[in-house]
């Protein structure tokens, strides 16, 4: 077979195996119409325009396409990728400037729909704070919500329970095949004194999982907590991230207004896990049925995304928006994504600065995606490179895609209110103000009112000389994460 | 660099929102309304208190038809019980059922959240959610948030944007 001069086809239009004549017909008419020699300016290859004809030459055709399938498969190249990575540029071409100028990338990661495996089993650990403060209705809540999952396992999952105050107790220790009745009298059992030190709780639950640990499991423990830790936050974050090197995840929720927002969400950030803010008890079971149902069709675990820039280009800033909006920080190159469950596309959006450059074809940069496959037990990588035309004359703009701007709209907002708190801790008591009130009146547009009016109210208060309420800090915070910017269909005539 | 038209503020050519306001940069700004003069605009108000009929028993409504006079153009109104009518605007999450952008609606200064038609059995009511311009029904100002009984023939204006209420049998 000769595969040494046969290009792969699918690559070159940058599709999947399993495109439908559609998808390829689309992804040609956008590669020609950048390559094409006469849009094209003299320092991009004319290869490539050839290259892209012959691809689409041959799988445009069902016959030659079935040919060319099989003789991927005799040269072993016909491996279904279990992940389906789409990345998007919110241009298709720039302008040669003499100024730096910002693009956006939004890459989507959602799992290959041939690749749909078993669900694994978990291996959950519940840590839960059972000092003082959280007698009543919030242990009680919790306990509910504890019992609630206890029945909604499966056989082959485990769970353990760990109770943590001043010290940390298991009150259910890991164990395969769940005795629910036991379970949920040791649940009942749990009652509040002490004081919070949430690494007491982190460790011994970690340990718990560990016992179960393995390639063929999900793990991942689920801390709650209503209050603060004093003088280990450090050594949460450590244990946070040596949790998230061996693929276990954690989802820390904060409940009330008395916790440290900023130690959960870098707990869960390292972790790869999920942070997330309950307002009243009540919502406690809701939250966490969801979380443990969302656990049960992760499809893969340690999504990482390592770009590296061409010269002149750099990354802005990065931010996840789907499953659920956070700040992402690259660290040695690598920036991680957690996991990517069944029934949620993982989605990210790079701010990407470029310096001025020459009319011509340019590569930004190239991208690696690397994930653990949780059914297949093997991790995938691989690569893409991204590249775009540089046009010397301006040319009219182009209509940005829907997903991209409804993306930069959450991610806008967001930024805007951790300026805000920025901006007051700095001191600048009215510039953070009316920073709230840019933000209120942003929030009314989107006809997110109840949201607006807490930074409303949270603006008024600061102009007045006061200080800002936990709650409606909290609120915004974790309100303008959750946005869900309404694309209700549209219909005519 | 480019200047946000909303509050000034000075960013790299490519950014598409402003990071103090928020504004969206290319289309200028959010795509507000700008309130009309008076004199291109009917007066008076309808009357909140008169009541009226509603005819809650017909199983089966007539479908609504709105044709808009400048245009030309006949829409038949989407069968669920709340159409929102208005300006698309994607940068702000603003998808109303009945885009009213085609039929001069920003010059003819329909909001982007301008009115909502909704259906009560066999009836259907107009109901202005605070438009800039305000909705009118046959030359009445209708007072925003309150829904009136839409008969056939009846002229809707929005803004300046009017249209004729077509209500028929098939």
């Amino acid at each position: 077979v000769n595969t040494e001069t046969e290009k792969d086809y699918y690559a070159v239009l940058g599709i999947s195996q399993s495109a439908t004549e559609e998808e390829i017909r689309h992804a040609y008419r956008a590669l020609a119409r950048r390559y094409h020699p006469d849009s094209r300016t003299e320092s991009a290859p004319t290869t490539l325009f050839h290259a892209v004809q012959a691809a689409y030459a041959v799988l445009s055709d069902p016959q030659q396409r079935r040919a060319y399938d099989r003789r991927r498969a005799e040269a072993g190249l016909d491996q279904q990728a279990a992940l389906n990575w789409e990345i998007h540029l919110s241009q298709n071409q720039l302008c040669s400037l003499h100024e730096e100028q910002v693009l956006y990338l939004l890459t989507e990661i959602k799992p290959a729909l041939t690749a749909e495996g078993e669900r694994l089993p978990l291996n959950l650990c519940l840590v839960i704070d059972r000092s003082t403060s959280m007698q009543g209705a919030r242990l009680n809540n919790v306990k509910a919500a504890a019992h609630q999952i206890i029945d909604e396992l499966r056989d082959d999952d485990t769970l353990a329970v760990v109770t943590f105050h001043d010290r940390a107790e298991v009150i259910l220790p890991s164990r395969s095949g769940i005795d629910r009745a036991r379970a949920k009298a040791q649940v009942s059992t749990i009652w509040a004194s002490g004081g919070t030190e949430i690494l007491q709780g982190m460790q011994t639950g970690l340990e718990e999982i560990e016992r179960r640990h393995s390639k063929s499991v999900t793990s991942h423990m689920i801390l709650l907590t209503d209050g603060q830790t004093y003088g280990d936050d450090k050594e949460c974050i450590a244990l946070a991230r040596q949790a998230g090197a061996r693929s276990i995840g954690i989802t820390a929720m904060g409940i009330g207004e008395d916790w440290n927002d900023v130690l959960l969400d870098q707990v869960a950030a390292q972790s790869g896990g999920v942070s997330a803010y309950i307002a009243s008890p009540g919502q406690v079971r809701s939250i966490l049925q969801q979380r443990v149902r969302g656990l049960g069709t992760v499809f893969a675990q340690s999504l990482k995304l390592s770009p590296r820039c061409t010269e002149g280009v750099w990354i802005e800033s990065a931010f996840r928006i789907s499953p659920y909006l956070d700040r992402l920080k690259a660290e040695g190159g690598a920036i991680n994504l957690g996991a990517l469950q069944a029934d949620a596309p993982v989605a990210a959006v790079l701010e990407v600065g470029v310096a001025k450059r020459p009319p011509g074809e340019h590569r930004l940069m190239q991208i690696e995606l690397t994930a653990d496959i949780q059914s297949q037990g093997h991790s995938e990588k691989s690569r893409r490179d991204v590249s775009i035309s540089f046009t010397p004359e301006e040319t009219a703009p182009e209509a940005i895609q829907p997903n991209i701007l409804s993306a930069l709209t959450k991610i806008t907002v967001y930024r805007m209110q951790e300026r805000a708190w920025d901006t007051l801790e700095q001191g600048d008591v009215e510039k953070a103000s009316q920073q709230l009130e840019m933000i209120a009146t942003r929030l009314f547009d989107l006809g997110e009112s109840r949201l607006a009016r807490a930074a409303m109210l949270e603006a008024g208060r600061i102009a007045k000389g006061g200080t800002p309420t936990e709650k409606g800090r909290k609120e915004l915070k974790y309100g303008t994460r959750s946005l869900t910017i309404a694309s209700r269909r549209k219909s005519h005539d | 660099m480019i200047e946000c038209p909303s509050c000034g503020r000075k960013h790299r050519p490519g950014t598409l929102f402003c990071s103090e306001c928020g504004v969206y940069l290319p289309t200028g700004g959010p795509l507000r309304t700008e309130p009309l003069p008076d004199e291109e605009l009917p007066v008076s108000r309808a009357n909140p208190w008169v009541s009226e009929q509603v005819d809650e028993d017909k199983a089966t409504p007539t479908p609504l038809y709105l044709r808009i006079l400048e245009t030309d153009r006949q829409i038949r109104l989407p069968s669920s019980a709340e159409v929102h009518v208005g300006r698309l605007d994607a940068a702000h999450g603003i998808f109303p059922d009945l885009d009213l952008t085609t039929d001069g609606g920003l010059e003819g200064g329909v909001s982007r959240r301008h009115c909502k038609i909704h259906q009560r059995g066999a009836t259907y009511l107009v109901e202005d959610v605070g438009s800039a311009n305000g909705t009118f029904l046959n030359g009445q100002r209708l007072t925003p948030y309150l829904p009136h009984v839409l008969k056939d023939k009846d002229e809707l204006q929005l803004g300046t944007v009017k249209m004729q209420v077509v209500l028929q049998e098939e």
